[in-house]
């Protein structure tokens, strides 16, 4: 059964009819936006993106660029377990393990590439990631760029942690735990 | 011949089976860690615990024989409540650090985990006993004793399968851990087959470590070509690269994979792979070298001073091509597809007297198309007869000696830098059989053929297809589009 609903749209008088006074009603505010905007361009609310952002509200806890956390040795927390290259659902992650020869953690990602211009934002890498060293919070929208090799974030360009964030040791993770602790580091 | 029920299915089997082999008869399959097939049951991983009817406790199905009028039951509550609790006891002092460890995606832990237990641990984490990570011993394993449950299928391999017995349980209780016995060295030329047979990941391999994970893998049977036994192995690859080769276990040829087979496939992924043709030791694009060839085959062809020898190394088409561009392109007699090899297993194991995988099939090429003994060849190219001598690298090696006395060109077939014997003049690529399908006959007669899991870098052509190029080159058509026209007049029974 499909339902219907009736609409009773009110018939155009004669004003409306004959369309030119509602021409004229419609472009008068267009005109008196484009003066008001000449004459007082503080006042635009459209923000010229992405040269120009208007910071997003503090609470909206939107999905943003990706970074990598880092522990408090400079060291990514990130151990190439390939979760996040397993979940990503557009391919746009690549990851190249390598081994640490003295650290205990045993293994780190020696490459760690995200193709922003191909990520879909869905945030299934940190949902994945058991060692929770990726995440999307640094509040920064992934803008245009001019070509593709912008859009490419390295493993340099990921790993930073946030003002002001504790450098944590790697939780999860008790290798490294006791990696930073025997090296002083806490 | 006991005649047992399992689940409610009766089933006969043969006097002396287990339980455990009756369910796999029937296709239910009991979980287990420390048995395998080919090695001794053990009985110590608990984890093929079955309900026998009339007997007063659970039973390990692979360690109890089927008797006449057994009613076994697999999946009642009583099992499914030991199998939780095997894995829980199991899982009290694992590190969990499956996120670094290789074998995460094809792990007995993980995978009965999600079968039979989902249970949460009811013990603390700084509670665990630690033993020693990442431990590297020998040349190709790791060893992480952490990670191991003590099913004890290294130790049983090592002491059973090749008799070496590297490997002990060592200490008691909570104390217990694999351990090297004092004085001894894991390189006992199969020591990888430890890695396979681990169900944990406590052995994994030092060649594989941390290159790709399990699950990206896509598998395809094919042949191990590293000696006569010709062993069928299953190669593990994604996009185009080949990250491991295994043994894929058969009743008639193997059941384990050696060292030496299951490195092979390093000689077409490494750095040494040849993508270019060589003259003398430059290295230039494959058609100017396959001009250069040609030329020089073209001055020699002449005079009757060109000869064609066939490899052992190579496939049954790449043989025939081979024999066709001496017989039908070049006109010449100097062709020789003789090599005699002693064949048979020389460790007991796996590993072949005969190093080349293709003697037999060279023997069915050399009925169909004839050809001079290898000694004859000798004497020609060691009399001067013969100026141009075109043969594989490894098989070139046979004739040195003559080629080094005369002074004679050497041209090559290689698919690897190595494989390049010395003062050779020019040498071509061709495809590996990693790369192209190749049929080989083993020791045994068995007639095989590869199925490229990868392909071949740009620019590289199978064999016979560089050989129908040469035949070109040099005036005649060997009308070989396909592998299996190369095949054609071959009798492969």
């Amino acid at each position: 059964m499909i339902s219907v609903k009736k609409v009773n749209n009110k018939p155009l008088n004669l004003l409306e009819k004959i369309y030119l006074w509602e021409i004229a009603r419609g472009l008068s505010v267009t005109i008196r936006h484009f003066f008001a905007n000449l004459f007082n361009p503080g006042n635009i609310l459209t923000v010229p993106y992405p040269e120009k952002t208007i910071p997003l509200p503090g609470n909206a806890r939107f999905r943003t660029r990706h970074r990598l956390k880092v522990r408090s040795d400079g060291s990514p927390k990130c151990v190439a377990c390939f979760m996040c290259q397993t979940a990503c659902p557009a391919y746009c992650i690549r990851i190249e393990a390598a081994e640490y020869t003295e650290n205990t953690v045993e293994k780190y990602p020696a490459v760690f590439d995200i193709d922003l211009s191909r990520c879909v934002m869905c945030g299934m890498c940190v949902e994945a990631c058991p060692e929770d060293a990726i995440a999307m919070d640094t509040e920064e929208l992934t803008g245009g760029a001019l070509n593709r090799g912008e859009l490419l974030m390295t493993k340099d360009g990921l790993l930073r942690n946030l003002p002001g964030e504790p450098s944590r040791k790697g939780a999860a993770n008790r290798l490294a735990n006791e990696y930073l602790k025997s090296r002083g580091e806490e | 011949m006991p005649t047992l029920t399992i689940d409610g299915k009766p089933v006969e089997v043969e006097k002396g089976t287990s339980i455990l082999e009756a369910a796999q008869k029937l296709g239910v399959y009991i979980p287990r860690y420390c048995y395998h097939p080919k090695l001794s049951v053990s009985g110590n991983c608990r984890m093929c615990l079955v309900e026998v009817e009339k007997a007063p406790k659970l039973l390990t199905a692979c360690s109890t024989e089927a008797a006449e009028g057994m009613v076994v039951r697999t999946v009642s509550d009583k099992v499914k409540a030991a199998r939780r609790d095997v894995l829980e006891y199991l899982l009290i002092n694992h590190p969990l650090d499956c996120p670094i460890c290789d074998q995460a995606g094809e792990c007995g832990l993980q995978n009965y985990y999600m079968d039979y237990s989902l249970a949460k641990s009811r013990f603390k984490n700084e509670d665990k006993v630690r033993r020693q990570k990442r431990r590297a011993l020998g040349p190709h394993l790791v060893l992480d004793n952490e990670r191991c449950i003590l099913c004890t299928r290294c130790v049983r391999f090592c002491a059973e399968v090749t008799k070496t017995a590297e490997l002990e349980v060592m200490g008691r209780g909570d104390h217990s851990h694999i351990d090297m016995k004092e004085g001894k060295a894991l390189d006992n030329g199969y020591s990888l087959n430890i890695a396979d047979i681990c169900p944990v990941g406590a052995w994994t391999s030092r060649d594989f470590r941390f290159k790709q994970r399990v699950w990206f893998l896509k598998k395809t049977p094919t042949i191990c070509l590293g000696c006569a036994t010709g062993c069928l192995i299953e190669a593990h690859h994604n996009e185009n690269t080949i990250y491991r080769t295994v043994p894929l276990p058969n009743p008639e040829t193997n059941t384990w994979l050696c060292d030496h087979g299951r490195l092979a496939y390093k000689a077409v992924q490494g750095g040494d792979r040849l993508v270019k043709g060589v003259i003398k030791n430059g290295l230039i694009d494959f058609e100017p070298a396959l001009r250069e060839v040609a030329a020089r085959i073209d001055e020699a062809r002449g005079a009757g001073a060109v000869a064609v020898l066939g490899s052992p190394w190579l496939s049954i088409e790449d043989n025939a091509a081979l024999a066709r561009l001496a017989k039908d392109a070049l006109k010449t007699e100097n062709y020789c597809f003789d090599f005699a090899s002693e064949q048979g297993i020389k460790d007991g194991i796996l590993i072949n007297k005969d190093p080349s995988p293709n003697a037999n099939g060279l023997r069915l090429v050399k009925d169909a198309h004839g050809g001079i003994s290898q000694a004859e060849l000798s004497s020609r190219i060691a009399a001067g007869q013969i100026k141009v001598v075109l043969a594989e690298a490894r098989a070139a090696g046979l004739i040195k000696d003559a080629l080094k006395a005369a002074g004679t060109r050497l041209i090559v077939f290689a698919a690897n830098k190595g494989e390049i014997p010395a003062a050779t003049y020019a040498t071509l690529p061709y495809a590996s059989y990693f790369e192209t399908p190749g049929t080989f006959v083993n020791y045994q007669g068995l007639r095989r053929r590869t199925t490229p899991p990868a392909e071949a870098p740009e620019g590289v052509k199978p064999l016979w297809a560089v050989v129908n190029k040469l035949a070109a080159y040099s005036g005649s058509s060997l009308r070989l589009d396909s592998a299996e026209d190369a095949l054609k007049g071959i009798d492969l029974k």
